[in-house]
């Protein structure tokens, strides 16, 4: 399948979706990412392996960083939310940079999308930031109430992540 | 110079100097004194089942592969080229029947042997310049295994490990082997902390005090079983062996089938434990009532048993997670964090409990993104002058006379000994180990 051309209006409002969707990150706006989940979300990372060529696999197939739906998301957001979160109390300062967008038209009402993502995370004064660096596939569908998110799968670029845990989303 | 008489005079009477936690002095007596000659974890059999199946594990900076030969003998070869010393495998896990180094070619079977040696009649005039026979690649100098769990130690005369494990093991099983297929394991889920490798293992040897507080978020979204995190109180702390450990207080009264389902194992789990676990080990369950949850092994191999709430519609779902912290300098540490099930667990079971370790613990974890904030913070403050000047009070539990606040408990199940309550009776146990260590010339291992 070929992506979309760049002037295609679906490419154009799938790219702003993703642009979008990283503001409400970077602002901590987590209710209103939540939003723009779809209810039956499916949002995973696999565990990625260094493999020889030729093995076959360069990802875990039973482990993942994430294996998340709505409920356990919830939970997430709902936990950043108490005043008891130590892990990003102060908060992390973030910066989820989006690009390589190639948008492929699945079907009437879906799209999947593929993006490049990398994460700035800068915790502190002093310490180093972090960068996690993934590419993302996405299913994007069309609903009454606009664009939502079905489907994510996160494939990170490093299998020793050098951050110090996920209280972040992708 | 550090005065380590010193240090462990402090460390032995529960007063900790903070120095320890990012000192490079301290941690390169840890790899010359500890790491050179304890038993330390690697890998899990369930983890190689085929022949040639392989993962690359570290001891510190010593690189193994942990393989299953074309035997099924399990074994950890040291992962150097015998020639010009470059890794022979340089994935992380796969199947392969032989080893090749990229350099010149030098190719050894996977039991380590060395099989092909190009051009060797014309480079090395044949066996008369170099012998190929008998050479291998270096095995770890000692290899042993508990529960499919795989140990090595870079010390060749080690004590045999079911005997270093010693009434440890009673509580391992609880994690390890619930079923006669025993456990298996799933991740690793690797990443990097700017943390000191010994505050998680202490956390999780005995710290159900930091509980109630750095967990107070999992308590207020009703992810927890538990509606009050401050029950951990009334769990027994337990120091057996190498190996000390926390455990929850079960409801009052209940038989072992009633509390294994209040922890959410399904029956025919339950029916299956009864008959692989002793009488004895059941009886922490029935007659003491206590549930295991953390744990640690000396000196860097942790467990954790927890029973969250994963549903909207209230399931409770047990999970075990095993991790490891692999020190990668005084102020970074690896952890490698797997999720353990009972192989013979039905597919349902395994995919509820996955859910259950995913949200809890690992990476993404709602439990482990707070410790690590925790234990990056301890390590940023060891770092300088005035941590120098300052000793840690480790003493809870004991009174200024050395004496524990409360007696040992009575007619505890467990082996070891055990305490009700919060106190730091098992940090101190396993600093006490790392006394011992840091404070012997290990000559059999510092050549």
């Amino acid at each position: 399948m070929k992506p979309l051309p760049y002037s295609d209006e679906l490419h154009q409002a799938a790219h702003q979706f993703l642009v979008e969707e990283a503001a409400l990150l970077d602002a901590g706006d987590y209710l209103g990412w939540l939003g723009l989940l779809c209810e039956d979300i499916k949002y995973v990372m696999p565990v990625r392996v260094t493999t020889a060529r030729g093995a076959g696999f360069d990802s875990l197939p039973d482990m993942g960083h994430f294996d998340e739906d709505m409920y356990s998301l919830l939970k997430r957001v709902q936990r950043l939310l108490t005043e008891h979160a130590w892990a990003e109390d102060p908060p992390s300062r973030t910066r989820h940079f989006v690009s390589n967008v190639r948008t492929f038209a699945f079907s009437e009402t879906e799209l999947y999308v593929e993006s490049a993502l990398l994460l700035f995370r800068s915790r502190g004064d002093t310490r180093e930031a972090d960068l996690v660096c993934a590419g993302r596939t996405d299913l994007l569908r069309l609903t009454t109430e606009g664009m939502r998110l079905a489907r994510r799968e996160i494939k990170v670029d490093e299998s020793v992540l050098r951050t110090q845990n996920l209280a972040a989303f992708l | 110079m550090i005065d380590l008489p010193g240090v462990l005079a402090d460390v032995g009477r529960g007063m900790i100097p903070a120095r320890i936690y990012n000192d490079a002095e301290i941690f390169a007596l840890e790899r010359d004194r500890l790491f050179s000659s304890a038993w330390i974890f690697l890998a899990h059999e369930s983890e190689i089942p085929s022949p040639g199946d392989y993962v690359v594990r570290r001891v510190l900076a010593d690189s193994f592969i942990v393989v299953r030969d074309e035997n099924g003998t399990v074994r950890a070869l040291f992962n150097m080229c015998l020639h010009k010393g470059m890794a022979v495998c340089r994935a992380e896990m796969g199947n392969a029947s032989h080893f090749r180094c990229p350099y010149h070619a030098w190719t050894y079977r996977n039991d380590g042997r060395l099989a092909g040696v190009p051009f060797h009649a014309e480079a090395y005039g044949g066996d008369d310049g170099f012998a190929r026979e008998d050479q291998s690649l270096l095995p770890a100098p000692a290899i042993d295994t508990y529960n499919g769990l795989i140990f090595v130690s870079l010390n060749a005369d080690p004590p045999a490990l079911r005997e270093w494990l010693g009434d440890f093991c009673y509580y391992l099983d609880f994690y390890t082997r619930q079923s006669p297929a025993g456990v298996q394991l799933r991740g690793p889920q690797r990443w990097r902390i700017k943390a000191n490798w010994k505050i998680g293992a202490e956390n999780f040897a005995g710290d159900s005090y930091h509980t109630p507080h750095t967990h107070a978020s999992v308590v207020d979204i009703g992810l927890s079983r538990e509606p009050k995190a401050n029950k951990r109180k009334e769990g027994a702390l337990y120091m057996a062996g190498p190996g000390s450990g926390t455990t929850c207080k079960l409801p009052p009264g209940g038989s072992f089938l009633e509390q294994l389902r209040y922890v959410g194992y399904p029956d025919e789990m339950i029916v299956t434990m009864a008959a692989t676990w002793s009488k004895d080990q059941a009886g922490l369950v029935e007659e003491s009532g206590f549930m295991v949850s953390a744990a640690t092994l000396f000196p860097n191999l942790s467990f954790v048993h927890n029973w969250p709430v994963i549903d909207a519609a209230g399931t409770v779902a047990p999970f075990i997670s095993v991790r490891q912290w692999q020190p990668v300098s005084e102020n970074e540490t690896e952890v490698l964090s797997w999720f353990a099930v009972d192989a013979g667990a039905s597919e349902h079971f395994k995919r509820q409990s996955y859910r259950a370790y995913l949200m809890c613990f690992g990476s993404s974890g709602m439990f482990e993104q707070d410790d690590v904030e925790n234990w990056v913070s301890i390590t940023e403050m060891a770092a300088g002058s005035m941590a120098r000047r300052l000793l840690l009070n480790s003493r809870m539990g004991l009174t200024s006379e050395d004496k524990p606040v409360k007696p040992p408990m009575a007619g505890f199940s467990g082996p070891g000994v055990a305490y009700q309550g919060f106190g730091e009776f098992n940090q101190r146990h396993w600093l006490s180990q790392w006394s011992e260590h840091l404070g012997a010339r290990d000559e059999a291992t510092s050549l």
